[in-house]
């Protein structure tokens, strides 16, 4: 029997899927962490939707303990697709999980607009600066400097910085964890599952094949959990927090603001879902 | 009889206002129209004119001649005599042999206080000039600007009657059609989509503008309260079209507008509804291309596009509304089309369709919702289990069934999978629709068709030029001798197509003509591609411009 065979009799709902990732990629902490989420947060997965694009993260729906819905949509596209699932029933709980090609480098516009809205969307992107699908060119996000295959010079762009851009753009919620935190990253979407408006959660996870340069040991060495004393309401606290990149990377909720939901100002929406009966 | 109007002037000068208050106003004294405008891809000067063809019985399509000219500035005057008959009527706003003098401006503002009343005073002197009472163009008045206030109402009033009085001497030049056999309302063809698809139970218009689609989608919007309808202006078209994905497949009854270019963009998403077996309907109005093209003109050169757009292969549905009623239809008919099969469906329109104004019988505007096929299932659901239609049950995330829906070629039960004996199964599932939708394709439809020896065949909105044509060579028998047996066949349905229903009603002729506004006679090649058609001549226009019927003779016969 081919492999190809094994894998189509190996996938079912109703049973752990195996998954296609490397072992020791950081989506498997990921996984975990979202499974833990939706249950601490007390969410029935029937009234859940996981929305992807393309990627390795992007298969996470598929890997989820437990069957939830999920809508494993085009590369870049999670957020405009996840964003009519919203529009068209706003009772669902709707989780965009997906990678940083997906979210900063093809669908970078539809974020943009996406916190514009602050549509209730719970965005978590696996950040590991760099293209793993494609097998290891540089990400929006891989540090200025980094030699690919494809940037053999070396990546000549500065990187993105998410957290600075939304918290700039104002989104109501903008956070970072990282996998190597098996408590933090849980709570931190549970807190992101909290808010109503537009959450953002950047997830700092290693690429075990091709990132050579921000490996497991690399983030664990320099992310710094945010103190007690902490505001996150204090924009311009946080958008120098979010600007903190280097021998330290500042962790947890930077950024939170109270904003009403899309949704909410939406008087269509206010007798029930579009999609009802 | 009938009669052809046209207003020209620069864009902003209100060269549409007079023409609306005109529609309206004829419509409601029983008069049958058709409009059509003719404008420029700019928001102030050029060249624009509106046309408002009247007649005592049905008005199918627009003329090139012109009966009554009203010139509001030069320009329009030296582009447009000579489209003037003979025995016509120019009314200018200046001095020029052959014109009658009226200043537009400087009446509205003597008159109304405001020089943006000229177009008031514009429709009185279209009502002096044809012989009508212009008290009924000042009922309508009233009710247009009723919410304005009374003063508004009054100066109004005023400028339309001494638009009126000042042609006096000239009134009876032209006559008028009679009033009174039309049926008093009138809709235009954007309206009539939109009221199609808000009856049908549409839930969520998604879009990014782009002409001459945006018609569509204001319209939609002017429906969206009375119908429980979200109108999203997307940051993209992409967005556009993966917002209708996200929204189908969460239930709500969702639809996109769009032109050519945008909807080039939205290929990928277009897949996606295939792969997802999702019921998106997309209205893309026609303009010519290729790239940005003729951004106000019309045309009708998308059709290969859209039957063949997207990559990989899945079924879809492309309908092609003739005129503002079956806009109405055709758009209900997509919608429940699209759920009953459980995939995408087109209305494939253009800017002459979308913008012209008729008057028809009132189309229903009471609910009427399509069925959206969906099933309450349990914790065995699968998504896309196979089938012998092809069609599997559908529920929607939120009850007790889960949902999950994949772009990678995916199992039953959604997920996804690389063994290439599911993905055959898998392929052959969606095919396997094609067979119902083939079988429920909605025939041509026939007129004068039965004893013809010559065949028109046409396709969307040449449907009311072409049945014109026919009429004048049947009754008329202007500019051919011996006089033709000519028919017509219209197809409102264009893909998939029922070729033994296609070759039947085509049966055997002397001469098929096809008639299209594209280059390459892109149905006709559609008609020989499925077999139904073998032997046909092909008649093309892509100047920007719709076919009317004299055009359509002429070429006819000097073909």
């Amino acid at each position: 029997m081919s492999d190809t065979q094994m894998w189509g009799a190996g996938l079912r709902s109703d049973g752990p899927v195996k998954p296609a990732w490397c072992p020791g990629c950081g989506n498997y902490a990921i996984v975990k962490a979202v499974d833990r989420a939706l249950d601490e947060a007390g969410l029935d997965r029937r009234r859940v939707v996981l929305v992807s694009g393309i990627g390795q993260a992007a298969k996470l729906p598929h890997y989820v303990s437990r069957p939830v819905n999920f809508f494993n949509g085009l590369h870049g596209r999670a957020v405009p697709a996840a964003t009519g699932i919203k529009l068209a029933n706003h009772t669902l709980e709707v989780i965009i999980t997906s990678g940083d090609g997906d979210m900063y480098g093809e669908g970078g516009n539809h974020l943009l607009h996406a916190i514009r809205r602050n549509i209730g969307l719970k965005c978590f992107v696996h950040n590991n600066q760099i293209y793993g699908l494609t097998k290891g060119q540089a990400s929006p996000t891989s540090d200025a400097g980094t030699h690919t295959k494809l940037q053999a010079y070396g990546v000549a762009a500065q990187p993105l910085n998410p957290l600075a851009l939304a918290i700039a753009e104002g989104a109501s919620f903008v956070a970072r964890s990282f996998t190597g935190l098996p408590d933090h990253l849980p709570q931190t979407m549970v807190a992101a599952l909290q808010q109503p408006g537009f959450a953002l959660l950047d997830i700092l996870q290693p690429c075990i094949t091709f990132n050579k340069l921000n490996t497991f040991k690399w983030y664990q060495d320099r992310v710094r959990p945010l103190g007690d004393d902490y505001d996150p309401t204090d924009r311009l606290r946080a958008l120098e927090t979010a600007l903190v990149w280097g021998d330290e990377i500042p962790v947890g909720v930077l950024y939170r603001a109270d904003r009403p939901s899309y949704e909410s100002k939406l008087p269509v929406l206010a007798s029930g879902p579009l999609a009802a009966p | 009889m009938d009669t052809n109007i046209r207003i020209a002037g620069e864009a902003g000068q209100g060269v549409q206002t007079a023409g609306d208050l005109l529609v309206e106003a004829f419509s409601a004294m029983g008069l049958h129209l058709l409009s059509s405008q003719s404008y420029m891809s700019r928001v102030r000067g050029g060249l624009n004119w509106f046309d408002v063809r009247i007649g005592d019985r049905e008005v199918l399509a627009p003329r090139e001649d012109v009966d009554l000219l009203i010139a509001l500035h030069e320009d329009a005057l030296t582009h447009l005599r000579d489209t003037v008959n003979p025995d016509g009527l120019i009314v200018y706003d200046g001095e020029a042999e052959g014109t009658v003098a009226l200043h537009f401006d400087g009446v509205a503002q003597e008159v109304g206080g405001q020089v943006i009343m000229a177009n008031a005073v514009a429709a009185g002197a279209v009502f002096g000039v044809l012989g009508y009472d212009v008290a009924e163009l000042v009922d309508y008045l009233g009710s247009v600007f009723a919410k304005k206030g009374a003063e508004v109402v009054a100066a109004n009033a005023a400028c339309a009657r001494r638009g009126a009085e000042l042609m006096a001497a000239h009134a009876g030049r032209l006559q008028g059609p009679a009033p009174g056999s039309g049926p008093r309302t009138s809709v235009d063809g954007a309206r009539a989509v939109a009221l199609g698809a808000c009856t049908a139970g549409l839930k969520l218009a998604a879009a990014y503008p782009m002409s001459p689609s945006t018609a569509v989608l204001n319209a939609i919007a002017g429906y969206s309260e009375q119908f429980g309808i979200l109108v999203e202006q997307a940051e993209d078209e992409i967005a556009a079209i993966n917002i209708i994905c996200g929204a189908t497949y969460a239930g709500a009854p969702a639809m996109l507008t769009t032109s050519g270019g945008g909807f080039a963009l939205m290929a990928e998403g277009l897949s996606l509804a295939g792969m997802l077996e999702l019921p998106a309907v997309i209205l893309l109005a026609m303009r010519p291309g290729p790239a940005t093209g003729l951004p106000t003109r019309t045309g009708q050169e998308d059709l290969r596009f859209v039957i063949s757009a997207g990559h990989g292969e899945f079924p879809r549905f492309v309908f092609a509304p003739g005129d503002v009623t079956q806009a109405y239809a055709l758009t209900r008919h997509a919608l429940a089309v699209a759920h009953e099969y459980q995939t995408p469906a087109f209305i494939l329109t253009d800017q002459y369709l979308v913008d012209l104004h008729a008057t028809c019988a009132p189309l229903e505007a009471a609910p009427r919702p399509i069925d959206r096929g969906l099933v309450a299932a349990g914790a065995d659901y699968v998504r896309y289990a196979l089938t012998d239609s092809g069609i599997s049950p559908r529920a929607i995330p939120g009850g007790d069934a889960i949902v999950m829906a994949d772009s990678d070629e995916h199992t039953e039960d959604g997920h996804v999978t690389e063994d290439l004996s599911v993905r055959v199964q898998m392929v052959d599932k969606r095919l396997r629709k094609e067979a119902g939708m083939c079988a429920a394709a909605l025939p041509p439809t026939a007129y004068r068709a039965e004893d013809a020896d010559t065949l028109l065949v046409c396709w969307g909105s040449t449907y009311g030029a072409c049945r014109e044509a026919v009429d004048l060579l049947r009754d008329d028998g202007r500019g051919t001798s011996p006089r033709p047996t000519v028919g017509m066949l219209h197809f409102g349905q264009v893909w998939p197509l029922n070729a033994d229903a296609v070759r039947a009603a085509i049966g055997r002729r002397e001469r098929v003509v096809v008639i299209e506004g594209n280059a390459r006679g892109q149905f006709a090649s559609v008609l020989r591609e499925i077999g139904a058609l073998t032997d046909c001549e092909t008649m093309a226009k892509y100047d920007g411009l719709p076919f009317t019927a004299r055009e359509i003779v002429r070429r006819l016969s000097h073909e």
